[in-house]
């Protein structure tokens, strides 16, 4: 009940928006396609360790997510909905850096990071370093609508997890193999025995969306770094850095090396250049991501999506695990930057 | 030309209620924070040294909610949370519910300077103090009878003393430009009275409740902080000023009267821009504050 009165005066707080708005709309303007993108972490992809094999399991694992929170809209479920399936599918799939398979940190445990906004909103849920949560994807969600706070972290958020009825499962559901080894190979890389590795799993998982009444959200998921310090959070499950959605301007998810993203607020900050400086969306993502990241020294890349359905996909690492559809007929899974459309 | 901004929460302080004696308690608390981070930049200090000392006092000066007497949680423990941004390399360090480290804004700023890492929580975040060396604290040093009385009125259900600032507001912080034009700020809190354990407010989100950028402006929030986290409200107010050219009273005022407000938030904001001007203002009744600068200004106030 509040919303109209809130978007009047976000909207007055935006200047030219509000100038849009004084205008009688000479006819209601056709609805938005409905419109999904996601991404499974950026600049972990070495070439010549991507066998066909791996490579085919990526995608399928892509196309899984995507199709399933495309699926979603399609029928005309909220934005909120989608990213939520389609996060929780990835978070879900051992290939990628959340959830089960997330990487992990120097006790060998995994600390998960999620967020969820509703670019109605502003409404906004995340938890932080939690060890127990099989999604915390829909830990997320349930803090943004069962809770009067953003984020919970740790053990607290595990105790509101419990009052909330989620089940919690042992620390060993998100270890994988291949995770274990990971981890050996960077302690040993870090001690010097072995030369530097590649570049540690930065990998994170995350989705945007617009649904059929122009409804953005945007939901991030991770792991964060291998071999972590216990207790490190990154840009994700932090409003404005990792993960942003407003209605008047876009909804982003990031993934990258998070410390970078946290002190650049890069979510936010691509979501100001479009709102104030009315940039392009593509080219407030350029802004951000190959010169403000860039010069800093951060590597990765964000998906984002404007209410006008459009999206974009970009990064300044080698590639980024991503997918985007949409109503026009767009289905596109990408791993390299040749991929670009 | 050097100046440093502080504030020691934002919240309902009815004239009436606070007694001249507690007043004096808190304007003199302020002054010591206000004047010691003053003197870091008078002698030619950094920024950042400069929002740590006065940050520290605050957090060591048991009527404000950081540090020895922060509020408590419902299971009547301090959980602690703190930022440092330095504006001139954009290096940023946070802590957040730690209950064991007697001054937060320290611990945060060994995470700046000593991890490669921005925010660090918890267990974890204690972990890396004994690393660095730090002493760790029992938990009970924070807490203190008021504090107590505050939390137990609370979970009967009954309005807080109006005595008490309500915490729920509380929050200190300082920024700061010193005389090579360097930017800074720090925030610490202990949260909200009756908090859930876990819960983390705005203080130690980068560009939420803490945000410096040489050039453009340093911001400290106290409030409401989950408005402020929604709203990004410290990088708002910073983006205001690079991406509109709004002066900083502006951004501040249309971050406070128009954006958390429409939201249904309140609390208050101080910053200071690359000129060293200072703007302290708030949408709640009162917010304990102080400005200090070489040009001769030295304010205290409360409403």
């Amino acid at each position: 009940m509040l919303r109209p009165k809130l978007v009047a005066i976000l909207a007055c707080a935006l200047g030219a928006a509000a100038a849009q708005a004084a205008k009688p709309p000479p006819a209601p303007p056709p609805p938005p396609p409905v419109a999904i993108a996601i991404h499974g972490g950026a600049g972990v992809i070495d070439p010549a360790q991507m066998t066909p094999e791996k490579a085919a399991a990526y995608r399928a694992g892509l196309a899984a997510a995507l199709d399933a929170g495309y699926a979603i809209l399609e029928r005309g479920g909220s934005s909120l909905d989608a990213v939520t399936a389609a996060v929780r599918m990835l978070e879900d799939d051992p290939l990628f850096n959340a959830g089960r398979g997330a990487v992990l940190n120097q006790d060998g445990d995994a600390e998960l990071d999620a967020a969820i906004m509703d670019g109605r909103g502003p409404h906004a849920g995340a938890v932080a370093a939690v060890r127990h949560v099989k999604n915390p994807i829909e830990l997320a969600r349930l803090v943004m609508e069962r809770s009067p706070h953003v984020l919970l972290v740790g053990d607290g958020a595990e105790e509101f997890a419990l009052e909330q009825g989620v089940v919690l499962v042992p620390r060993g559901y998100f270890r994988t193999r291949a995770r274990m080894d990971q981890l050996e190979e960077e302690r040993r890389a870090q001690e010097g025995h072995v030369a530097a590795p590649a570049p540690p799993g930065k990998g994170t998982v995350g989705a945007v969306a617009l649904d059929r009444a122009g409804n953005l959200a945007a939901a991030t998921s991770t792991g964060g770094l291998t071999n972590k310090h216990k207790g490190r959070v990154g840009d994700t499950p932090l409003i404005g850095a990792g993960t942003y959605a407003s209605n008047d301007s876009c909804a982003v998810s990031g993934t990258g090396e998070g410390e970078y993203f946290i002190r650049q607020v890069v979510a936010y900050d691509i979501c100001a250049l479009v709102a104030y400086k009315h940039l392009k969306l593509a080219d407030a993502v350029n802004e951000v991501i190959h010169e403000k990241l860039k010069a800093s020294g951060g590597e990765g890349g964000v998906i984002a999506l404007d209410p006008a359905g459009e999206i974009v996909m970009d990064f300044n690492s080698v590639g980024m695990f991503r997918g985007a559809r949409d109503a026009l007929g767009r289905r596109q899974i990408a791993m390299y930057r040749d991929e670009q459309p | 030309m050097h100046a440093i901004a502080i504030h020691g929460g934002a919240g309902a302080v009815p004239r009436a209620s606070l007694s001249a004696e507690r007043e004096e308690r808190y304007r003199a608390g302020l002054a010591a924070a206000l004047d010691a981070g003053y003197a870091v930049l008078d002698g030619g200090g950094s920024s950042l040294d400069a929002v740590i000392a006065a940050v520290r006092i605050l957090e060591d000066d048991p009527l404000f909610n950081a540090g020895h007497g922060a509020a408590l949680t419902r299971d009547g423990a301090a959980e602690l949370d703190a930022a440092i941004m330095d504006g001139k390399h954009m290096r940023a360090g946070a802590v957040a519910s730690v209950r064991h480290v007697r001054n937060p804004i320290e611990l945060a700023r060994h995470v700046m300077e000593k991890s490669r890492h921005v925010l660090l929580v918890g267990a974890g975040a204690e972990e890396f103090a004994l690393e660095e060396g730090m002493s760790l604290v029992p938990n009970r040093y924070f807490r203190t009878a008021e504090r107590l009385e505050q939390l137990e009125s609370e979970q009967r259900g009954e309005r807080v003393s109006d005595l008490i600032p309500p915490s729920s507001q509380g929050t200190v912080g300082a920024v700061a430009r010193d005389g090579a034009g360097n930017l800074a700020a720090a925030t610490s809190t202990g949260g909200m009275t009756n908090k859930r354990p876990g819960r983390v407010g705005d203080s130690p989100i980068i560009g939420a409740g803490t945000y410096a950028k040489n050039g453009v402006c340093a911001v400290s929030a106290t409030g409401h902080g989950e408005y402020f986290i929604r709203a990004v409200a410290a990088h708002h107010v910073s983006a205001a000023l690079e991406y509109r050219g709004l002066a900083l009273e502006a951004a501040v005022h249309e971050m406070l009267h128009e954006v958390l407000r429409g939201m249904g938030g309140d609390g208050g904001l101080i910053a200071i821009d690359h000129a060293g001007r200072v703007v302290m203002d708030f949408s709640t009744e009162g917010m304990f504050r102080g400005a200090r600068d070489s040009n001769g200004r030295r304010d205290i106030a409360i409403y």
